[in-house]
Formats: structure tokens, C-alpha cells, sequence
């Protein structure tokens, strides 16, 4: 193994690091001295090419300097509660707008069915007979009223509630859902997300499957597994921003 | 550069203090933030900033070991900070014409002085070649910072400082070699 130094030690020889076996060396070694020559050399070479540029400004970057550090300085000696109106009022704003932005969240997605009670169910149809008119259906057939407590009961719902929501299939028997409870959720009519958007989304799901754009199964499976997310997707992401618009 | 003991603890003391160090530190500090490739008005900023931290960090009593590593470390972290909010070309920068438009050194005459600013040209050619890394070890030794420093400032280990100085210091010396 070679005793000269290593580019390390080089630098360290630079410092004045090095320590005194290997200062011993150096002083006695030609190739090592060469080596630091060279990198001394090469660094005052850098330092003198980098030393002529001096972008002046020293004066006004002085007296800028001193404004900004008495400011500074006064900052700092104002009462405790002074110093902290700016971050008390930044939590403020940022507070409201966490606030408007998860009611704006709860309102828009609204009380989806939960999937274990309504996972949503199909009946065996043909492409044919989802044709078989131009338009999906928008009335929902006849739910019995025993069915509806059913719904209502599974939900935990009070009975005297019961106006404030419908009961609604998640996959539209048009699109071959099944007269199942385990297809039917009590749908508030507050919510911005409400039967009438879903309505929209089912004749657009309709349409796609019609022209042979989107299988039925997919259909089946999306809108059951999220409507809003379905009616995003296919109706589109503007509309989604007020499903209530009129379109 | 003793920076260490210089610090008083009174407040109008603290100040004349963080100016002193400003006024003695900018230009090698400003030199520094350009390797960036920081626009000149930019990199005055970032340099302003780096001596109001100084001043913040030394009023809330916290360390005075080593002010111009922090200081140096302070401006690097600012910088890399400012080069990806600017996201500007590099041919947009005024650093290196700044570097041909200095005044040459005092050679004797018109030729000599030509020679020397092509040399430097070449020289500061090499230095923008090398890996960013490099370049920000070699810049800071070139500002005076013992590699021990650098390696502070720049987050490195010992080693990875030597090895990218002999790197950088190698191509230099190459460079050199075949101006002679």
C-alpha cells in the first residue's frame, strides 16, 4: 500500500490538520508536496478568478440591511399578543375554510347507502330488453308499504321521519336491478345529491349501454358501488360541481 | 475568523454585531448564492434573509459555534430554495458575464490581460462542468470554509467532501496544465 497521502490528507495538510506522522511525511516526500503545491495552486487560481467579481452595493445593501433588521428588531420587542395577531388570524382563516369545505363535502355526498345492507342486487335481463325503450324509466315502480317500513326499520329510521326521504332502487330496474330490499336505501331529499341527479345519471348509463359504449355489467357494478362517484365519471366532472344545475 | 466571540448580549449590541457580520460576510455569501444561478437581485435577497435568520437565531440565545458555517449553511438551504421557486434558464443569469465584465488584474499590458481573463474564462468553464456538488465544495472552499465546514454546511460526510474537492481540484489543475 502506497504511504503517500491520500486526497484526504491533502486537504487535511491544507487545514493544518494533519497529524504529525504524516506532517513528517509530507515534509519529506516530493511527490506529496508536488500534490499540495498543485492543489494550493489550483485553488488560488479559482479564488483570484471568483475574488474579481464584486457586485458592489455594498452601501445601499448596508443601509437596506439596517432598515430591515431595526423593523425586525421592533417586531420582536412588540407585547406577546400583538406578535401573534398574524398567526391567530391565518388559524382563523384556515379554520373557516377546513369548516366550509367539510360542509361542503357532507352536503355534496350526502348519506349513501351502506353496502351492507344495500349492496345492490340484480335481475337477469337482456341488452334487448334494457333497450327496449329510447330512455330509461324515471318512476320508480311500486315499492310496497311493507317494504318501505323494511328499508326504513334496516336504516334505523324513525317512522315519523319517513317524509324526508324516498325510497329509491340503487341499480334502476331499467338497468336490471333487482325489486330487492337489499337494492333499495331511504334517500334524503336535502341532500344536493339527491333521486333527481340519480336519475340523470341512470338515463346517461342507459344511453352508454344502449350505444354499446359501456357493458352492463360495468354499469351495474359502478353505479352500485358509488353513484356519485358513477355520476362524475360519466356525467361529468363540471355538472358534478351542481348536480342541481340545470343541464 | 473568529465569529464565535463576537457576540454581545444586548440588544442594540446584538444588532451592530449581525451588521458587522453583514457587511464583512455578503460578498463571499452574495458569490456564493449566484453559483446558483440566481438572478443578482434574487440572491441579494436570499443573502438579506440569511443575516435577518442570523439575527433571529442569535436573539432567541442559540448557538454561536461556528456563525459562518451556519451562516453559509443558512444561505445554501435559502438558495436551493429560490432557484426552484425562480425555475429560470441559466442563460438568463447574470453571473458570468458579470465575471467577464470585472476588471482584469493588473498585468502589464493589453495582450497579457486578454490572456488572463481567457484563462479565467476557461477556469470558471471547468468549475460550471463539474457535478453541483462539486461545484458547491469548491465554492466554498474557495470562500476560506475548511472542509470540515463544508461538510457541515453542506451535509456531507469528511470523505464525500475530500473526494469531490480532488475531483474538482484535479479537473482545475488539469485546466491549468493546459493553459502553460
Amino acid at each position: 500500500m502506497s504511504d503517500h497521502l491520500s486526497d484526504r490528507e491533502l486537504i487535511l495538510a491544507s487545514d493544518g490538520e494533519l497529524s504529525q506522522q504524516r506532517q513528517a511525511h509530507l515534509e519529506d516526500c516530493g511527490f506529496c508536496l508536488e500534490r499540495l503545491r498543485s492543489f494550493e495552486s489550483a485553488m488560488a487560481e479559482l479564488v483570484r478568478a471568483r475574488g474579481n467579481y464584486n457586485p458592489g452595493g455594498q452601501r445601499r445593501a448596508s443601509a437596506l440591511f439596517r432598515a430591515r433588521l431595526a423593523e425586525a428588531a421592533a417586531s420582536s420587542s412588540r407585547p406577546t399578543i400583538w406578535r401573534l395577531a398574524p398567526a391567530a388570524a391565518a388559524f382563523v382563516c384556515v379554520l373557516a375554510i377546513v369548516l366550509v369545505a367539510f360542509e361542503t363535502r357532507v352536503s355534496a355526498e350526502g348519506p349513501k347507502p351502506k353496502a351492507s345492507l344495500t349492496p345492490g342486487e340484480t335481475r337477469p335481463i337482456t341488452i334487448a330488453e334494457v333497450c327496449r325503450t329510447a330512455q330509461a324509466e324515471t318512476i320508480t315502480p311500486n315499492i310496497t308499504e311493507e317494504t318501505r317500513r323494511s328499508v326504513f326499520a334496516a336504516y334505523g329510521i324513525d317512522p315519523t321521519r319517513r317524509n324526508e326521504f324516498e325510497v329509491d332502487y340503487l341499480i334502476t330496474p331499467d338497468l336490471g336491478g333487482a325489486e330487492s330490499v337489499r337494492n333499495m336505501w331511504p334517500q334524503p331529499y336535502s341532500t344536493r345529491w339527491n333521486a333527481r341527479v340519480k336519475d340523470r345519471l341512470e338515463q346517461r348509463l342507459h344511453q352508454l349501454v344502449c350505444n354499446g359504449a359501456l357493458d352492463l355489467s360495468t354499469a351495474q357494478h359502478d353505479i352500485a358501488v358509488d353513484w356519485i362517484g358513477a355520476y362524475k365519471k360519466y356525467v361529468g366532472a363540471t355538472s358534478a360541481a351542481d348536480p342541481n344545475r340545470p343541464r | 475568523m473568529p465569529l464565535t466571540a463576537l457576540i454581545e448580549t444586548t440588544p442594540s449590541g446584538l444588532e451592530e454585531e449581525v451588521v458587522s457580520l453583514f457587511e464583512q460576510l455578503r460578498i463571499p455569501v452574495l458569490r456564493y448564492v449566484l453559483s446558483f444561478r440566481i438572478p443578482v437581485a434574487d440572491a441579494e435577497e436570499v443573502v438579506q434573509e440569511v443575516f435577518l435568520a442570523l439575527f433571529r437565531h442569535l436573539q432567541h440565545g442559540r448557538s454561536c459555534d461556528n456563525l459562518q458555517g451556519w451562516i453559509f449553511k443558512v444561505a445554501h438551504n435559502s438558495a436551493l430554495k429560490q432557484r426552484s421557486r425562480t425555475r429560470r434558464q441559466a442563460e438568463h443569469f447574470s453571473y458570468l458575464p458579470v465575471y467577464s465584465d470585472a476588471p482584469a488584474d493588473s498585468s502589464p499590458g493589453p495582450e497579457e490581460r486578454l490572456a488572463a481573463t481567457q484563462r479565467r474564462q476557461r477556469l470558471l468553464a471547468v468549475v460550471r462542468a463539474l457535478p453541483e456538488q462539486d461545484q458547491w465544495c469548491l465554492s466554498l472552499r474557495a470562500e476560506g470554509l475548511r472542509y470540515r465546514e463544508i461538510a457541515g454546511v453542506l451535509g456531507m460526510s469528511l470523505g464525500s467532501v475530500a473526494n469531490a474537492l480532488s475531483r474538482a481540484v484535479s479537473r482545475l489543475t488539469r485546466a491549468e496544465e493546459f493553459d502553460v
